[in-house]
């Protein structure tokens, strides 16, 4: 394999909870750009891979390139909080925005873990806000909006730090389908911009906007390479 | 940076007033009361000054015995059988005491009117401002005179008016001043020097206060070192002036000023401490309080903590976040506490039941206890916040 045109390598990786794998060998090789959708039934790994990639857990087995970079033996917080703050944007099904922030400062909430200034982390949350359409919101708290403007939120959060990862576990799960079709545009635009999106999905109807889908099953991904025939 | 993080403790703090209040209060107790402490220290240092100043280490005072000045047979004339019976005791006076109301024209107060002989002021190092002391010829012609002090003729007279040689009323008696003593800025007993009339006691005595009135003999020892073979020669000439029995009890108390000064320095230390002990007991238990709120904060949190983490949340952050709003949270009931104790200083500060005395130590011991309070008992929980596996956290509800 090229690594370095791999934006995300994993080699047999595991993963135990006590005795019990959540993830077994599992390798993959995600370019820089590439939309993936991770599919398989409940149980069988989808978030556990997802964590792995996120940097959020640790791999039991197994290694894990990023850009070439071997980061799989990497414990660090400073390291991990790095690469999860900077390379990485994560999106949750429940959206999980900060209940007392504003919309805007959830969106800036990353640079300011970064460091960044004040002034320009809120700039940056506005345009990327403005992008998304929903600028008007931007002084109004999570429970004052839509279940589709909360996503839209968490996505531009997603994106403050400018990452070249995106990962989505279950985006539109808890959405209407025209919300959720909403927010896989919104992908697509990512995806158009060099984005590299990891996506679980339980549906079909999402799943067809990804470049592939990797089918799992029992903690190993059993197909790598499937593509839905695509309407978009 | 630093200021978002802490207007985001505020923020949490007032979604959740009512616990933040409750978990405020130890703190504003345990504050309050060490700037009490401060206070009543304070105030206790400044009463002991002010009573026993110019009172030197080798005074010995001799009075009736509490609650007994009746009974007693210690009169004026004692000072006289101290003086002629004590070898170590160089000078005595006697002042009889007690306060009045003193008239001139339309103007009145009530003083303290002190029934002295012509050494007291020599003794208690009094000066005189204008006209002159009492003399011995005062004494011995019972003389209607008086010394005023420097209040009283403030209150009585004008600025520029003349005042020697004016006659004053003192218990419906006609009284001439003859002089006026500079500000001393000293007490005895409760009543303070400059509010006091002095007169002739012997005229006093007979003609204004009464035998009852309260006696006081100041003698004065010829050595610091020979302070108990003095004290002991006035017991021994006083029970024998007396005529006691060995059988009778003494009628007077004596005490020197080493005495007298260290029962009152005693008394407010001891004061201090039982203060200090409560002030750290309920600084202790505010701190466990706190650090019960903020384990419980915690854990309801633990969802954010994991979202922190997933957007790129350091160690760091998390546990300064949650750090901070603890030392928010003790800083502002520190202030609180300060308030409140200054606020009881102010209203208590002249009455007669303690003396109070604000102390800018105390505030500022009182604030740095509130932080340290609240960084020692948040760090902990605080810590373990930031230890939470993030994916644990994610997950819990
Ligand atoms: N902290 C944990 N301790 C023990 N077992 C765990 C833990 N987290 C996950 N598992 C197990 O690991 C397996 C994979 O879980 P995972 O959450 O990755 O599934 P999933 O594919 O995301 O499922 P779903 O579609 O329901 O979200 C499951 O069998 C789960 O019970
Ligand atoms: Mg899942």
């Amino acid at each position: 394999m090229d690594s370095d045109s791999s934006n995300i390598r994993l080699f047999n990786v595991s993963k135990r909870y006590g005795a019990k794998y959540a993830l077994k060998d599992v390798s993959l090789d995600i370019k820089k750009g590439e939309f993936v959708a991770l599919m398989g039934e409940s149980g069988c790994g989808k978030t556990t891979l997802l964590n792995i990639i996120g940097c959020l857990h640790p791999l039991t087995d197994g290694e894990y390139f990023l850009d070439g970079e071997n980061i799989g033996e990497v414990r660090d917080d400073y390291t991990l909080a790095f690469i999860r703050n900077k390379m990485m944007g994560f999106i949750f099904q429940q959206f999980n925005l900060f209940s007392r922030l504003t919309a805007l400062k959830n969106v800036a909430l990353p640079a300011l873990y970064a460091g960044t200034e004040k002034g320009i982390r809120e700039e940056k949350a506005t345009s990327l806000m403005k992008s998304v359409n929903i600028e008007d919101r931007a002084s109004h708290k999570p429970t004052e909006l839509s279940g589709g403007q909360q996503q839209r939120v968490s996505i531009c959060r997603s994106l403050i730090n400018n990452p070249d990862i995106i990962l989505a576990d279950e985006p539109t799960g808890a959405l209407d389908s025209k919300s959720g079709i909403e927010i896989m545009e919104i992908f697509i635009d990512l995806k158009k911009k060099n984005k590299t999106i990891i996506m679980v999905t339980h549906t079909a109807e999402v799943a067809k906007y990804a470049d592939r889908i990797i089918f799992m099953r029992d903690g190993k991904a059993v197909n790598n390479n499937y593509k839905l025939t695509s309407n978009y | 940076m630093k200021l978002e993080i802490i207007k985001m403790a505020l923020e949490s703090l007032l979604a959740n007033k009512t616990r933040t209040i409750l978990s405020m209060l130890g703190i504003i107790i345990g504050v309050s009361t060490v700037i009490a402490v401060f206070a009543i220290g304070q105030g206790a240092k400044k009463a002991v000054d002010d009573q026993f100043q110019g009172l030197s280490a080798n005074s010995i005072l001799v009075m009736a015995m509490r609650g007994k000045t009746e009974s007693s047979k210690l009169k004026t004339a004692d000072s006289k059988v101290i003086v002629e019976n004590c070898q170590h005791i160089s000078s005595a006076t006697a002042v009889i005491q007690e306060n009045m109301a003193v008239s001139f024209e339309s103007e009145d107060g009530t003083f303290g009117i002190l029934g002295v002989e012509n050494n007291y002021f020599e003794m208690s190092n009094i000066e005189i401002d204008k006209g002159r002391l009492i003399s011995e010829e005062d004494m011995d012609n019972n003389e209607k005179a008086a010394v005023l002090g420097s209040g009283v003729a403030e209150t009585l007279f004008l600025e520029d008016e003349e005042i020697i040689g004016k006659n004053i009323k003192i218990n419906g008696k006609t009284i001439e001043v003859i002089g006026i003593v500079k500000e001393t800025g000293r007490s005895m007993g409760k009543s303070s020097l400059d509010d006091s009339v002095f007169l002739p006691n012997s005229m006093a005595e007979k003609s204004i206060l009464g035998s009852k009135a309260f006696i006081m003999i100041f003698t004065i020892a010829d050595d610091v070192e020979n302070i108990e073979i003095a004290s002991k020669e006035i017991v021994s000439s006083l029970r024998t002036e007396h005529q006691l029995r060995d059988s009778q009890a003494d009628d007077f108390r004596i005490m020197d000023a080493g005495a007298m000064v260290g029962a009152a320095q005693d008394a407010a230390a001891l004061m201090s401490l039982l203060l200090t002990a409560i002030a750290a007991i309920t600084l202790l238990v505010s701190g466990i309080g706190i650090m019960n709120v903020m384990f419980v904060t915690v854990a309801e949190r633990t969802k954010e903590i994991g979202i922190a983490k997933a957007i790129g949340g350091k160690r760091g952050d998390i546990l300064s976040q949650f750090l901070l709003e603890s030392v928010v949270l003790s800083m502002i009931g520190g202030v609180i506490g300060i308030i409140i104790g200054n606020s009881v200083i102010f209203i208590f500060r002249n009455t007669e039941l303690i003396t109070l005395a604000p102390s800018l130590i105390g505030i500022i011991i009182g604030f740095s206890f509130s932080v340290l309070v609240g960084v020692f008992f948040g760090f902990y929980p605080a810590l373990k916040a930031s230890r939470l596996d993030p994916v644990d956290a994610l997950r819990s509800e």
